[in-house]
């Protein structure tokens, strides 16, 4: 065989199986995110509610066989009166806890659910692909395909209350609440609101809202705890830490703890902190109550202050609890109460 | 008649003009008659002469006075009454009154979705129940204003510093 002929039929080959090779991975990785879709689809809901100026829909998820549902505070918040639709027929459904700071809200509907289970977000990297199931506008559920774009604090100059996910994944009217599953089925996060043309939105880590169901659990409410300190860039890094306590307020916990201003932050609990900002998860994840061990650097030396937190100054108000007389829901079987880290 | 002729009868009638009342007869007839007619009454049965006295009530009754100011207002106000409601629990809010509380109230609606007067809280059911099938609902909203279908632009909680 001459070698152009040689050449020309390597190269068709070559062309040949790199189509077909593309075809064959869409095609799978179309029937993966199906899987995801059929076996989880059972367990997400839509719920209907009425606020104070009309009804509203929006979509929540089970997270136990015993009817609790995680929802979006937008849509589990400021509503009363829920009903789901859920195996083709309607449900009455109540509040059991909302909670304005970390954007999501507990509901439970007295029958026997499905359950999603539950991942880890901090498994996930950018680009990892997602899915999510929500009930856009009066439509059936729908599954959604993306990838995790970034994990941001802050968006349009203000910070959130803990690292959310930004995830490129188009949304629609009424998915708020809807869970964001990784390839494995398990939810990773909430879905809370949608970036400019609904073309991606931002999730709540899961473990945020696992965060205050655990408070729940132990306390009969959300705990958001803190110790009282103030922390700003520091001029220059040090141990690889430039967040600098600038303030200790009077009357908080952190105020006799022997703390003083002018201390470099290096861990709060086992979050380690690098930038000032690093101190917005520490805080979220600190509960009322529970002693939060401080690792601070003062001229060369690494000290340590054991600080018991108290009640964060925006959650002392009036617990968010609709029904007084559900006071508890069931712990799942498989997980353990979070504790402070 | 053949046994008796003109004669006879003549005679007979003769004989009636001597015949006389007991004495007394006419003072007591009304008592007499008043007597014999509750004699004759209690003979009858008693759903008898609740029969006949409905009847004569039905019968005598004024109807001018049905058509009087109080007589109107109150009907007015039954029929208002009875459309509100059955608006009030038009299924889109009956699923609302049924879930004040934890355990679940079932609504004024029977199985057969009619609508009853029967009170919502006498019906008092601790697990949860469908309340309608989506079918329904999916009528009553196509029918109604669409809700409120959420997913805000921004997030709903942000920290002012980095304090902890």
């Amino acid at each position: 065989m001459p070698p152009f002929r040689l050449a020309f039929a390597l190269s068709f080959l070559a062309a040949t199986s790199l189509v077909y090779g593309q075809e064959e991975s869409a095609t799978a990785v179309s029937h993966h995110v199906k899987e995801v879709f059929e076996r989880a689809a059972k367990a997400v809901v839509k719920i209907h509610g009425v606020d104070e100026h009309c009804e509203i829909s929006g979509t929540g998820f089970f997270i136990d066989p015993t009817g609790t549902l995680y929802t979006a505070y937008t849509v589990g918040g400021e509503a009363g009166n829920f009903t789901i639709d859920f195996n083709g027929k309607r449900y009455p459904a109540h509040q059991v806890l909302a909670d304005i700071r970390s954007g999501t809200a507990i509901l439970k509907t007295d029958v026997a659910t499905p359950a999603l289970p539950i991942g880890k977000s901090e498994e996930l990297e950018v680009a990892t692909p997602v899915v999510a199931i929500g009930y856009p506008l009066d439509l059936p559920e729908t599954p959604n395909f993306g990838m995790i774009a970034g994990f941001d604090r802050k968006y349009l100059g203000r910070y959130f209350s803990t690292t959310h996910l930004r995830v490129n994944l188009p949304t629609q009217r009424g998915e708020a609440g809807a869970p964001l599953l990784n390839m494995k089925g398990e939810v990773v996060g909430i879905l809370v609101s949608s970036l400019e043309n609904n073309s991606a939105c931002y999730a709540v880590p899961i473990e945020a809202a696992e965060k205050i169901r655990s408070d729940f659990v132990r306390f009969g409410e959300a705990r958001h705890g803190w110790v009282g300190i103030n922390v700003s860039e520091a001029a220059r890094r040090v141990e690889g830490s430039r967040a600098e306590m600038t303030e200790i307020m009077e009357g908080t916990p952190a105020a006799g703890s022997g703390i003083k201003p002018g201390d470099i932050l290096l861990q709060v609990g086992r979050k380690k902190v690098h930038e000032p900002e690093d101190v917005l998860d520490a805080s979220f994840f600190i509960t009322a109550g529970d002693t939060v061990p401080i690792t601070v650097l003062r001229g060369s030396e690494k000290l340590t202050f054991n600080v018991q937190a108290e009640l964060h100054p925006a959650s002392q108000r009036p617990p968010l609890i609709a029904s007084p007389t559900n006071q508890a829901i069931p712990l799942k079987l498989d997980s353990e109460v979070q504790r402070t880290p | 008649m053949d046994e008796f002729n003109d004669n006879e009868i003549g005679k007979l009638l003769r004989l009636k003009r001597y015949e006389q009342p007991p004495p007394g007869y006419f003072e007591n007839f009304l008592h007499e008659f008043h007597r014999r007619q509750r004699d004759e009454l209690l003979r009858e049965p008693l759903w008898r002469i609740l029969l006949d006295r409905t009847q004569d009530f039905i019968f005598h009754l004024d109807v001018r006075s049905l058509t009087s100011y109080p007589a109107a207002i109150a009907a007015v106000l039954v029929c208002a009454a009875v459309i509100s409601l059955k608006i009030y629990q038009e299924p889109g809010t009956a699923n609302v009154a049924a879930l004040q509380s934890g355990p679940a109230l079932s609504t004024a609606v029977n199985a057969e979705g009619q609508w009853t007067l029967a009170s919502p809280a006498a019906t008092r059911i601790f697990r949860a129940q469908p309340l309608r099938s989506l079918n329904e609902s999916a009528d009553t909203h196509r029918a109604a204003i669409p809700p409120r279908y959420v997913l805000d632009s921004v997030p709903v909680s942000y920290e002012s510093t980095f304090r902890f």
